[in-house]
Order: structure tokens, then C-alpha cells, then sequence
């Protein structure tokens, strides 16, 4: 059954300024009719450039925003109109990392109480502690476990996300939605946490909707891809097949203008490497 | 002889803090490419910063900095103030920070242009920003000069940061990361402006980055800077395809690649 989906979903803003006395605002149309599917174990990227409506739609999937209309499946329910009980459980089971680590975690907070908050705010039982658990998921990230006391600011950007994603692990997600997670961190870092995203995914097989602009990272960690602009799905297809072949136009646009190092010195590099 | 020459240039904050920028020496040839690439807190913006005189208040600077033989860090604050944005012109990552909301854009191009040519009258300097707006590809530039920066599109407002460094036909452009806060396909048309600008006005171009796709497309010669310090200097070839430096070789290593799924990324120590 497919984890996670999304039908024909919509979602419209009012347009601020728009609205007369007897006239209804003008409406902006930011996420357009877009449909796609999310398996557990893998990794759905949805990429575009700003504006395109990417991280709108993995609000919309989140339950973050509500729809304007369309659906939201989860296992196979419809969860698009989910409140109380049942708004819980989708809380429960899809989590959410965010681009700026720092401004998603709260600096008056110990990693301890921040770790642990997804799991006090839903009311779960806790078992051996905060201490434990929070210690627990500091080591699944790769950090201290010794550090459970310090707060944010003690930490690297890198850290910090780490921190941001022992979070959304809290829950034990099935759903893991990453909006632009690693877009803000160094190219050393962000390599370990792209490796981390993946590893984590083959120990918990959790499904991944990874929201991203930069098409070198989502080559990286993707099993399909849709690509956005204007609100709309243009193309949508295994990872290999839309790098590899892409098939609208827009998206070759996309393709062509991103930076490369040249291949004959990249494989100039690879030879010097086993060379020294 | 070398366009800008920069020896042991060190910058720091107070007497016992580390230096920010350690004693670092590089040079850029008339009409060359130069990239600064590192991560951040490697010091390179400072550097560029340091090369034009505007340290942040409490930031001290020692060493040489020789433009067209002239020695800048010797120069009083009137007479670097003819340098700076006349003969070296700067392009900053957020061009919205960098342009006053209140005036147009043309007024703002045709004041700086003004402000380095004395006797220069406000219509003739109206004319030389329309012509350094046409230059940058901005459409209608005639009418576009009365528009606000808010009626531009993000890439478009860094067109007019490039049009407003053109105008006074600078030898040397500085670019501190001037294409991170756009989208990839507005990124590509800016990095062929500033190529076409170059090969048109022969200006050199010193181009700051984290970005080592982007420097590897643009520059002749790169620095690798980490932690204030020089780890590597070469021509662009060489560091892309031969690295002698164990940094730099794991820094090109962590770079995603937009062909090729790497099995695990190889990351650099020392930043958990």
C-alpha cells in the first residue's frame, strides 16, 4: 500500500490588498492540481526553483496547511480533514525538518527538552526517561550523548540539524518530510548529513519527501523525483530517468544550468587520487 | 606585473583573539579570473573586505594591498574612497541590502556614478545609467531607470548591482558570493553577464564563493581558504583536476555531483 499520497491536491493564499468591502480578495494559486505517491523506504524529491510551490506541497502532505482541495491519503486513509485523535496520529507518524536549524529549535531549551518534545506534546510514555531517550536519539544522530544538557547555541550549524532530526526521529516517523534540510549547511557538512538522512532511512525504513533546489543534492539521496514550477507537477519519474533523460522541456532548462566541474578533470582527479 | 597584489594580509578582532585572516598573499593579472573558495568562517569575505578598506568597526589590518602599483593600505580614507567603487567595484550576495528602497534604481546608479565624477551633470549621469542598465540586459532600461528595487526580480536586481559597478568602468570587480541567493537558472545568466562583461571591458574579476562548481566555470586561478589561512593556490585546472592538499581534496570530494550517485559522500573532520 503507498505510504503516503497526494491527490490533485490545491492550495490557494488571498492576495493581500486585494479585498474590498463587498469584493473577495484575488487569489494566488500556489500549489496546482499536484499528485504524487510516497513509498515506505524511499525517498520522493520534489525540486524546483523559488516559487514553484515544492515546499507548499510538503506543508499541504504534512497537514501543516490545509488544503484548498484535493487529498491526502495516508496508509490509504483520507486524512485531509483530520482533527483531535485523528490529527494526532498523523502527527505521529509524518515529522518534519526544517531549512534553518537554529531558528527551528528554541534556544531556551536544553537538547534534552527539545528532543523529547515531540513525545511530551502527543502524550506518550516515556519509557526510562527524558534522559535516556534523549541520549538515545542523540547517538542514532551521530552526536555526544554527554550533551544532552547543552543548548542550541553550543552547537554547530551541522549539530544543530543533527539535533532537528533526532526530533522528528523522536515519534519513530514513517513519514520523514525534510523541506530544504540541508540547503543552509557547508558542503562538508551537508555531506554528512546527507549520509546520515540515508543511512538512518535503511535502519528505519521510513519513507522521505525531500523538498530541495539544489539538483547535485537531490541526485544524491532520491529514488524518484517531480520537478515543480508554477505550482504545477511537470515531470515526475525514477531518478535515474529524469537526469537521465528528462523529458520536459522545463526541466532540461533546469538541468542545463547548473554549475559543473568539467569531467576530464574530475576524472584527471580520480586518477591522481589512486596515483598518490 | 600583477593588476592586485596582496601580501601577508592578516585581520583580526581585538589583540588575543586568533587572527580571522592569517598572514595570506595572493595576486590577480589585469583582465584575470581570480576565485577565493572555502567554507564558511574561512575568512574569505573578510579578505575582500579587508582589500577595500571596510572592516567592520573593532577589526584591525595589517599588510599590503598594491593596486596598479599604488599601495591601498597606505592610502587616507578621501583618497581610498576615488578606489573604491570607481576603479575596484564590489557585488554583494543580497543586492535587495545593497540598494535604498527610497530612491529609483536609476538615481541610485547615476549618484554613484556622480559621486566619482565630479562636474558630471545629473542628466548626463541619468544617460550613463540607462546605457549601463542596456548593458546588463535589463529590457527598456529607458523606462526601467524610474523603477523602485522593489520592482525587480531578485536576478534582476543584482543586474542593476552589475550595471551600477560598470558604470564607472571599473579594472577590478569584486564579487562576494553574488549568485548563492538566486535560482539556479538566474544563477547561469548572471555568471554569463559577468563573463560577457569581462571579455567586453577586459575589467579583471576576483570571485567569492563557496561554490566550487561555480568557481571552476568562472575562474583561471583559485585559493582555497580555511580558517583564515591559504591552504592551496593554483590554476584552476590544476586544483580541480590535481589538488596537492589533503583539505582540498576532501572539499571536492563532500561536493555533490549532479551525475553521479556517490556512495557515501566523504565528509571532513573536525565539524561533528
Amino acid at each position: 500500500m503507498t505510504l503516503l499520497e497526494a491527490r490533485n491536491l490545491v492550495k490557494e493564499f488571498a492576495v493581500a490588498g486585494t479585498a474590498g468591502l463587498f469584493k473577495p480578495a484575488a487569489k494566488f494559486t500556489a500549489v496546482d492540481d499536484v499528485s504524487f505517491e510516497l513509498h515506505a523506504g524511499q525517498t520522493l524529491a520534489l525540486v524546483g526553483e523559488s516559487g514553484s510551490g515544492k515546499s507548499t506541497t510538503a506543508r499541504l502532505a504534512a497537514r501543516l496547511l490545509d488544503v484548498t482541495s484535493g487529498t491526502v491519503l495516508l496508509d490509504g486513509q483520507d486524512v485531509t480533514r483530520a482533527e483531535g485523535d485523528d490529527l494526532l496520529r498523523v502527527r505521529r507518524t509524518i515529522q518534519v525538518v526544517f531549512q534553518d536549524p537554529f531558528s527551528s529549535l528554541n534556544p531556551r531549551h536544553t537538547v534534552e527538552q527539545i528532543v523529547t518534545a515531540p513525545l511530551r506534546y502527543q502524550k506518550r510514555p516515556i519509557p526510562g526517561g527524558t534522559r535516556a531517550v534523549a541520549q538515545a536519539l542523540l547517538s542514532r544522530v551521530g552526536l555526544n550523548p554527554d550533551h544532552v544538557g547543552r543548548y542550541p547555541a553550543q552547537f554547530s550549524g551541522g549539530q544543530a540539524q543533527r539535533i532537528g532530526i533526532a526530533r522528528a526521529l523522536a515519534v519513530g516517523p514513517r513519514v520523514l518530510v525534510c523541506d530544504e534540510a540541508v540547503s543552509a549547511l557547508d558542503v562538508s557538512v551537508q555531506a554528512q548529513i546527507i549520509n546520515l538522512l540515508r543511512d538512518l532511512q535503511r535502519e528505519e525504513g521510513f519513507g522521505c519527501l525531500f523538498i530541495a533546489h539544489d539538483l547535485a543534492v537531490v541526485r544524491q539521496i532520491a529514488t524518484s523525483v517531480a520537478v515543480m514550477t508554477a505550482g504545477r507537477v511537470v515531470e515526475t519519474g525514477e531518478r535515474d530517468a529524469v537526469f537521465g533523460a528528462p523529458q520536459h522541456e522545463y526541466t532540461r532548462k533546469l538541468l542545463a544550468a547548473v554549475p559543473r566541474i568539467r569531467p576530464e578533470w574530475e576524472a584527471a582527479r580520480r586518477r591522481n587520487a589512486v596515483a598518490r | 606585473m600583477s593588476l592586485l597584489s596582496v601580501r601577508d594580509l592578516t585581520v583580526r578582532f581585538g589583540s588575543s583573539a586568533p587572527p580571522v585572516v592569517d598572514g595570506i598573499g595572493f595576486s590577480v593579472p589585469a583582465g584575470g579570473a581570480l576565485g577565493i573558495v572555502g567554507e564558511s568562517g574561512s575568512g574569505k569575505s573578510m579578505t575582500s573586505l579587508a582589500i577595500m578598506g571596510l572592516l567592520p568597526p573593532g577589526a584591525s589590518r595589517t599588510g599590503t594591498v598594491f593596486f596598479d602599483g599604488q599601495e591601498l593600505t597606505a592610502l587616507s580614507e578621501r583618497k581610498m574612497r576615488e578606489v573604491r567603487g570607481n576603479r575596484i567595484a564590489m557585488v554583494f550576495q543580497d543586492p535587495l541590502s545593497s540598494l535604498n528602497p527610497y530612491y529609483t534604481v536609476g538615481t541610485q546608479i547615476a549618484e554613484a556614478y556622480r559621486s566619482h565624477r565630479s562636474g558630471v551633470g545629473r542628466r548626463a549621469a541619468r544617460q550613463v545609467a540607462i546605457e549601463a542598465m542596456e548593458r546588463v540586459h535589463i529590457k527598456e532600461a529607458g523606462r526601467r531607470v524610474d523603477d523602485y528595487p522593489h520592482q525587480f526580480s531578485g536576478g534582476m536586481r543584482q543586474r542593476v548591482m552589475i550595471a551600477m559597478a560598470l558604470s564607472t568602468e571599473p579594472e577590478l570587480i569584486i564579487a562576494d558570493e553574488p549568485t548563492t541567493a538566486l535560482d539556479v537558472t538566474v544563477q547561469a545568466q548572471i555568471l554569463d553577464l559577468l563573463a560577457e562583461v569581462r571579455r567586453d571591458t577586459g575589467a579583471a574579476l576576483i570571485l567569492i564563493t563557496h561554490d566550487l562548481a561555480v568557481v571552476s566555470e568562472v575562474a583561471d586561478n583559485v585559493v582555497v581558504m580555511r580558517h583564515g589561512n591559504v591552504v592551496e593556490t593554483g590554476s584552476t585546472e590544476q586544483i580541480f583536476s590535481d589538488p596537492r592538499e589533503a583539505y582540498t581534496q576532501a572539499l571536492l570530494d563532500a561536493v555533490p555531483r549532479i551525475d553521479d550517485e556517490i556512495a557515501s559522500l566523504r565528509s571532513l573532520g573536525g565539524d561533528l
